[in-house]
């Protein structure tokens, strides 16, 4: 029972080596195993604990807690457990016809679950070096699963572009090493609450910042993540924009806990509205649809940065759960873009015409991940954004930059609801398994958006009953906000001015990405030098 | 403070430089390899900071306190191997750019759509 953080980290390694090395058909249905044995564990796990997990620290191989590396549960982590391998098992369902006896995919994706797995569990900080750097490598792997000229170059500026990213982990590891002797994450909480206010722990946690900032597409340093997750494959780019690039965010919360440096918070809501007014404006330029959702996943990043900026209060519960509730609408469109790319043949927005009468099913999920995005009552985004939008509360320009990217929001997914309307012939294609996992999504965010306040009080102990979907106003304030969406759409959008054009085809290259790598990090010096 | 510290920041910036304004995707992998190389030297110089022997209790060296510390060698070996995967996995996926594109520069690259 004590050793179930480590069960579930190597489960799926050891079945993805099996798959890969047995290579026969039959045998790749062990994947379906290993998803069933990690998710009893999981549940074996939380029920041990009575459900009330907290710090739940494994120390591994015997040694002082000094020196062992050691693995931590708490409410968090144990609930990005069980998201990702929800996700992963919906990713599996989604994939499944088509990747059935391709035990190299296989094998690359389980392999990647136990890694991720290890990112959420571990508490010393040169595992969490490895894990991610684990992470990155297949992560490129699977970019560049359909091996294609665009697929390729993608994965090779994600690759360099996340790794020079991680070498500034490595120096603020080594700073950290030097102060406080350790690399275990309370250890080091410990020496820097006794230690005080100390520049060279500030320098650190700025460069870990900084690599973070790269692995979760913070505002300079994001233009790996519209490149990479419009290249891969559709399953792929679902997992990668729900949960993968959910690593970084994570990491970020953990240090924040770790370091408790309250300077850099200002800057980092600022950073936070900057990603994502950016996501918004560069994804209503774009005309291809996996672009799209890619950059409106920089703007949810971005709302998830100006939440966690407050560390503590009703914002940060709103985001950890905007965290999980992206997760699972990101990945809900994905798998729909996916689908209609597969039976269109093209992915151009504009030339994707009357889904809603070729496919009605998909069409209404797809609009179930659109609603549930942009806010609506009774699905789970709106949960979420107005418990953050709470937490603001009687600041009023932070609300209204909120709502600001509200609007945008709505604008981008009427933008994109146009591929409903309109007359297209198409061949019919049938495939089960992938509206399954669609389906199963579609009802998460639904269950979500209305069983809200028995699940957060039963995981984290907060009671949010002041969220009311069924309020007049709360729906006059969707409804307003989506209509000036629409407005800013027909007057601004629809015309595809110069200006969008300019937009649109603005690339930057991996050196200049380096120059705002450096820059990121001279900004966070100077601020905190100022403070 | 050392010698080879001084020389390793200087290494460090030069190659943060060099991976700045370099535009050839080689030149990028080896940039990362040298900034790479930088860290982990001034990582093993501060672990040896005031100390001289390997860290082995032999009838040579029993003495522990002039010993450097081992936990930054054995995490920079680490750190080296992920270092050779990610150089071998980028010169790679640079020879399948080349094969599709005809070129290695990132600049000629953006301009080249699909």
């Amino acid at each position: 029972m004590r050793f179930i953080p480590v069960y579930i980290i190597f489960t799926p390694i050891i079945t993805g080596m099996l798959v890969y090395v047995i290579n026969k058909r039959w045998f790749n249905y062990s994947v379906f195993l290993s998803q069933i044995v990690i998710t009893v564990l999981s549940f074996r796990y939380y029920e041990y604990y009575n459900g009330l997990i907290d710090r739940q620290i494994l120390v591994l191989g015997g040694w002082d807690k000094v020196i062992s590396i050691s693995l931590r549960n708490d409410q968090l982590s144990i609930s990005f457990i069980f998201v990702t391998i929800f996700i992963w098992w919906m990713v599996l369902i989604y994939s499944w016809e088509k990747r059935e006896s391709n035990f190299k995919f296989l094998f690359f994706l389980l392999f990647i679950q136990g890694t991720f797995l290890g990112v959420i569990q571990t508490n010393d900080i040169f595992n969490m070096f490895v894990f991610i750097e684990i992470t990155t490598i297949i992560s490129t792997i699977l970019i560049i699963y359909k091996k294609d000229g665009y697929s390729v170059k993608a994965g090779l500026y994600y690759l360099l572009f996340n790794t020079v990213g991680m070498i500034f982990y490595l120096l603020g590891l080594i700073f950290i090493y030097v102060v406080t002797g350790s690399l275990n994450m309370d250890i080091i909480s410990e020496k820097i609450n006794y230690m005080g206010e100390n520049n060279v722990v500030v320098l650190s946690f700025i460069f870990i910042v900084a690599a973070i900032g790269v692995k979760s597409a913070f505002f300079p340093v994001y233009n790996w993540l519209p490149k990479a997750h419009g290249a891969a494959p559709a399953s792929i780019s679902a997992l990668l924009s729900g949960l993968l690039v959910k690593s970084g965010i994570y990491a970020f919360i953990r240090f924040n806990q770790v370091y408790k440096i309250d300077m850099l918070d200002d800057l980092f809501f600022i950073i936070g509205f900057i990603t994502a007014i950016s996501g918004v404006i560069f994804s209503l330029s774009q005309k291809d649809i996996k672009q799209i959702l890619a950059f409106s996943t920089i703007s949810q990043i971005g709302i998830i940065l100006m939440g966690l900026s407050s560390t503590s209060g009703s914002a940060y519960i709103g985001c950890v759960m905007h965290i999980f509730n992206h997760a699972v609408f990101k990945s809900l469109l994905f798998m729909g873009a996916g689908y209609i790319i597969n039976v269109y043949g093209t992915r151009r927005v504009t030339e994707i015409r009357g889904v809603f009468k070729n496919m009605p099913l998909v069409s209404c999920l797809m609009i179930i991940g659109m609603v549930s995005i942009t806010g609506a009552p009774l699905f789970n985004g709106f949960v979420s954004k107005t418990v953050i939008k709470y937490g603001f509360e009687g600041n009023t320009i932070k609300t209204v930059m909120l709502y600001i990217i509200n609007v945008g929001t709505g604008t981008l997914f009427i933008k994109m609801s146009q591929i409903f309307f309109g007359k297209f012939k198409i061949k019919k294609v049938r495939s089960y398994n992938n509206k399954l996992a669609m389906f199963i999504l579609s009802i998460v965010c639904i269950i979500l958006g209305n069983f809200y306040i028995p699940l957060t009080k039963g995981f984290f102990g907060v009671d949010i009953s002041f969220v009311k979907a069924y309020s007049f106003l709360n729906w006059l304030n969707y409804i307003v906000s989506l209509g000036i969406g629409y407005l800013i759409y027909k007057w601004f959008i629809e015309k595809d001015y110069n200006i969008i054009k300019k937009i649109r085809h603005f690339h930057i290259s991996f050196y200049n990405t380096n120059i705002m790598l450096v820059t990121f990090v001279f900004i966070m010096i100077i601020w905190s030098y100022l403070h | 403070m050392k010698i080879s510290f001084i020389l390793a920041f200087i290494l460090l910036c030069i190659s943060i430089y060099g991976i700045s304004v370099s535009k050839n995707i080689i030149k990028s992998i080896m940039l990362y390899n040298i900034i790479q190389s930088s860290v982990i030297i001034i990582f093993l110089n501060f672990g040896s900071i005031g100390a001289s022997d390997i860290p082995i209790i032999s009838e040579l060296s029993e003495n522990t306190a002039n010993m450097v510390d081992p936990l930054p060698q054995a995490l920079m070996i680490t750190a080296i191997v992920i270092g050779a995967a990610i150089t071998a996995l980028g010169l790679m996926l640079s020879i399948k750019i080349f094969h599709y594109y005809g070129t290695l520069n990132w600049k000629d690259l953006i301009e080249r759509e699909g």
